[in-house]
């Protein structure tokens, strides 16, 4: 579905990115983990059009979508099915809960079909439905992750790429946003995941990558990689 | 309360439509005029600069350019006065898409900034190139009537709050004010923010233009100059912040009172006004970020 061929992303002279290819199959969940600084964020960044790339290709659905020479911006991948839900959840913060959702079915397909996305989303999380006229910035961290994930499901995401989901929550709703992640995919969705809860989200993952200084270091299936004594020292806090 | 409200709206149309022979004097008829003047000055801004959140500071040029258009087309060549508002407005719409490219280019404060550079650039290429004043024909003077002007003001006025009412109901503000909140996250929901803010950029020139066009109609004599002044952009911008950015009714209230205090200051000593909405403006943009529209509301539910 989703293949990246030695990407490159710089910010003016700063390399950020030297060297990543991965894929994602449809209907997998694949987690990039890596340290602060390796360029997780970059990589989501620039396969979802935000960020132009240096170097290297990205392919979705086998049609190239970026190169150094092409880049398609985010607000065309929307509705072609590319989703980010951003680190930090990024919402509209002086706006109502709806009206978050309602700008996440802003592409034309989506906007057909808004008010049976709205009934699942609201199935999804009853918090919202109960919140709906609230700002969004005047909600809990946890209920403004699921407001940024049920604005992301507005817009119809075939790859929904989520950065950093669990980021600053309590361990409760932690669970609760990795319970929806795990739903989302069982309902057909495919996922890319970035994750400093690396135990978490290995225990999801179909595959994952391991990226350090902006480079591929290591992959396998989540499993294996739990697994891995490199991997737990660097990433699980040591022996489990 | 419908009923109510009805009754209210029919008795302020009432006295609007009859406002010139109910004061019967030109000093306070024109005070009228300001007031509808500065009312559609703060909403043209308030299109790009409250809705879509680009702060422009260099407004006069769209009012200057519709104000010299008018005046040609109007004055000099005798066209209807409102078709050569119209394309006063156009005119201003025109140059706006024209630099709106590169300046969008910019984000936030520099956006800002090249817009006043912009601004300040046609102020000095106009002193340079019509530096002489601009009388109107001696038979538009013989014919000259402020009630006219009035009228034509309050139309311009209720097409401007209607038309903004109108929008704000309608899913593209939804993404102007995404593309104010945070550019990027509006973009990774699918909305193209150098689109919306052609958008809102070309409503405002366009609006701008024509009030622009508005005040060529209203003025005798003038310097051609005096339609680019920086006063035109500060005082929208004024007028916006205190009645409350980003909403209809905010420049209407913010125009009664910007107009009034100006007139009471007047009488005291001139350009005392300028601390004094100076001051008010920071006050309001650390107390209240919402003007004096959200002041009224929290009184409204304090009660």
């Amino acid at each position: 579905m989703l293949e990246v061929k030695n990407l490159g992303v710089a910010y003016g002279d700063v390399r950020a990115v030297w060297d990543i290819s991965f894929h994602v199959n449809v209907g997998e969940i694949v987690v990039l983990i890596g340290p602060n600084g390796a360029g997780k964020t970059s990589t989501l960044r620039s396969i979802a059009g935000l960020q132009p790339i240096v170097a290297g290709q990205v392919d979705y659905l086998n049609k190239p979508i970026h190169q150094p020479k092409l880049f398609t911006h985010a607000h065309e991948l929307v509705s072609q099915g590319i989703v980010l839900v951003h680190e930090g959840r990024r919402l509209f913060g002086s706006m109502s809960v709806s009206e978050n959702l309602e700008l996440g079915a802003f592409s034309p397909q989506a906007r057909k079909v808004k008010n049976r996305t709205l009934t699942q989303v609201f199935e999804m999380f009853p918090r919202l439905a109960e919140r709906k006229d609230q700002r969004a910035n005047t909600m809990s961290g946890g209920e403004q992750q699921m407001l940024a994930i049920g604005r992301a499901m507005m817009g119809l995401p075939k790859l929904l790429i989520l950065d950093e989901p669990s980021l600053g929550l309590a361990p409760l709703v932690v669970k609760l946003i990795f319970d929806v992640i795990r739903e989302l995919n069982q309902q057909g969705m495919t996922i890319l995941l970035v994750e400093q809860n690396a135990k978490r989200a290995l225990a999801l993952a179909s595959r994952a990558y391991v990226i350090e200084q902006g480079r591929i270091a290591g992959t396998g299936t989540g499993a294996a990689l739990l697994n891995d004594p490199n991997v737990q020292h660097s990433y699980l806090g040591g022996v489990l | 309360m419908n009923k109510y409200r009805m009754i209210l709206v029919v008795l302020l149309a009432a006295v609007l439509a009859l406002l010139p022979m109910l004061l019967r004097r030109d000093d306070l008829i024109n005070l009228a005029f300001m007031v509808l003047l500065y009312i559609c000055l703060g909403q043209s801004w308030n299109m790009l600069s409250g809705f879509a959140g680009q702060t422009n500071l260099g407004h006069s040029a769209f009012f200057g350019i519709g104000a010299l258009v008018t005046r040609w087309l109007w004055a000099t060549l005798e066209l209807p006065v409102m078709l050569a508002m119209i394309l006063g407005g156009l005119a201003a719409a025109a140059f706006a898409m024209v630099i709106g490219v590169p300046t969008f280019r910019l984000r936030g404060a520099y956006f800002a900034i090249g817009m006043l550079a912009l601004g300040e650039m046609m102020h000095a290429v106009i002193a340079q190139v019509l530096p002489f004043n601009d009388t109107l024909p001696v038979q538009l003077i013989a014919g000259y009537s402020l009630a006219m002007r009035y009228y034509v003001a309050l139309i311009l006025t209720i097409i401007i709050l209607g038309f903004s009412t109108w929008l704000l109901r309608k899913p593209i503000s939804l993404g102007l004010f995404a593309v104010r909140e945070d550019e990027d996250a509006a973009r990774a929901s699918g909305v193209n923010p150098l689109y919306h803010k052609l958008f809102a950029l070309a409503l405002s020139s366009f609006f701008g233009g024509v009030t622009g066009g508005l005040y060529a109609y209203h003025q005798v004599s003038y310097y051609p100059q005096s339609v680019f002044g920086g006063n035109w952009t500060l005082d929208a911008l004024l007028i916006t912040y205190i009645g409350g950015l980003g909403t209809v009714i905010g420049p209407v209230v913010g125009s009664l009172f910007f107009v009034a205090l100006r007139e009471l200051f007047s009488s005291i000593f001139a350009s005392f006004n300028l601390v004094v909405f100076g001051a008010l403006f920071i006050v309001i943009v650390l107390a209240f970020p919402g003007g004096l529209v959200e002041l009224l509301r929290k009184f409204q539910r304090g009660r």
